[in-house]
């Protein structure tokens, strides 16, 4: 897994989403499609914040309710209550046949406001994609509306999910459309990224977790060697919703050997950098754990 | 390998206090990132806060992630309400194992890997404890039941 090249912050997991969140996912895969929206729903409805669902058109409602409710039923109680709706891109625009940016807009800005009138935190919202086909909408509106929609999320408990189906976009639509995002999620459950930042930092996003270890690794032992000449390398694992303590232990235990550098940064959450002092950082020379807090 | 009273700790609360079960999965190597999904959604339901969220799912993981590897690839996971705390039972069907594994003080980063995970569960747990696991119907006394970790935190 060497690091690639992205901008910092953009790409987070599904779990790191919060209020005033606006963010793009794709999918190639009717299995792996799933993951996020489910992992959305659950962790929304678990935090008080009402949650809408806008499945794909062309899947029943049927499937999408099994889908929610596996593998436990928690959701149910939740769609009986309220607190979970399925609705469609032709409800939210309403009485308008036709989308427009303003309408949807207005939409779900009357959405959250009734989300909260109604005692919730908030309101996320997961989009799928579909409708635009659905409705006959011209994908050009559908830019003007992602890039513009920031009213709806400054300052406002709202969060959203845009989520496209690369098998219904053609490529360089999806690159616009990421774009257009200030977020894009990692498609799938349990996944892990690690992208390269600014001064040859090694950033990781996702889940380091057991099945990961051995491309953690890697990416650090390259990260390592490319510092070589610098002699001091930085690690931001803010990107990351779960460390292992298998990859903690590995990071610490690289760091530890590697008699070449002189000075070692890792960024991290509260809790990562808690693990960190747990299972030895403050005895590895030259190494800093800095605490971040996402602004 | 010694084997800790079955009666331990861990169990007298459980049964004493009112029990609401909150999930029941049979998990492998697989479902470990669904699962750290769903016990991280139960404990957020219920009221635990971070940081103590994310190290009661990182303990869970990790006895998970020890089931799997050592004892046959899957396990078992009960997640429980139990008065003002949330416990996690886990239960394997490999050889079992005792507390005296798990190593007092943390290895040095050059010494032993093994125990890592198991020795940061217990230390982020209000309370800990490896037993049996209760025997299958059916099974015949002294037949090997495989291992129960119980990981519990407090949710106030």
């Amino acid at each position: 897994m060497p690091a690639r090249d992205t901008g910092g912050g953009h790409l987070l997991p599904v779990q790191h989403l919060r209020p005033g969140d606006h963010s793009f996912v794709s999918y190639g895969d009717d299995e792996v499609r799933w993951d996020v929206v489910t992992a959305f729903v659950r962790l929304g409805l678990a935090r008080g914040e009402k949650v809408i669902v806008l499945p794909c058109p062309a899947v029943s409602e049927e499937e999408v309710l099994a889908r929610l409710d596996f593998p436990s039923r928690s959701p149910a109680p939740a769609r009986e209550r309220g607190q979970l709706v399925l609705s469609s891109m032709r409800s939210v625009i309403r009485p308008d046949a036709e989308f427009t940016a303003a309408r949807q807009l207005a939409g779900l800005h009357a959405e959250t406001d009734r989300a909260r009138a109604e005692g919730y935190s908030g309101l996320r919202t997961f989009i799928d994609m579909g409708w635009v086909a659905a409705l006959g909408t011209d994908p050009a509106a559908v830019i003007q509306r992602e890039t513009g929609a920031q009213s709806l999320f400054a300052g406002r408990p709202y969060t959203e999910i845009c989520a496209y189906d690369r098998r219904r976009f053609d490529r360089a639509l999806l690159a616009a459309m990421e774009k257009a995002h200030p977020h894009a999620l990692l498609e799938q459950l349990g996944s892990l990224r690690a992208v390269r930042g600014a001064d040859d930092a090694v950033c990781f996003i996702g889940e380091a977790d057991t099945a990961n270890q051995a491309a953690f690794t890697r990416s650090l032992e390259l990260a390592l060697a490319r510092t070589a000449r610098a002699r001091r390398l930085a690690v931001d694992l803010t990107g990351l919703h779960f460390l292992s303590v298998g990859c903690a232990t590995r990071l610490l235990a690289l760091v530890h050997g590697a008699a070449g550098h002189e000075r070692f940064e890792v960024h991290c959450g509260q809790g990562h950098g808690r693990l960190l002092r747990r299972l030895g950082a403050g005895e590895v020379p030259g190494l800093t754990v800095r605490e971040v807090i996402r602004p | 390998m010694r084997r800790p009273d079955a009666a331990g700790p861990a169990r007298a609360p459980a049964e004493e206090r009112g029990v609401r079960r909150l999930l029941q999965r049979r998990f492998t190597a697989r479902l470990l990132p669904q699962l750290r999904l769903l016990v991280e959604e139960c404990a957020a339901r219920e009221g635990l806060r971070e940081p103590r969220r994310g190290e009661f799912v990182l303990a869970v993981d990790e006895i998970a992630g020890n089931a799997v590897e050592h004892a046959g690839g899957w396990g078992r996971l009960v997640l429980l309400r139990v008065g003002d705390e949330l416990e996690c039972r886990i239960s394997d069907a490999g050889p079992g194992f005792s507390e005296a594994v798990i190593p007092e003080l943390l290895p040095g980063l050059d010494g032993a890997s093994n125990g890592r995970g198991l020795w940061l569960a217990r230390l982020v747990a209000d309370r800990f404890a490896v037993t049996d696991a209760p025997a299958a119907a059916g099974a015949e006394d002294g037949e090997r039941t495989g291992a129960l970790v119980t990981v519990a935190v407090r949710l106030r």
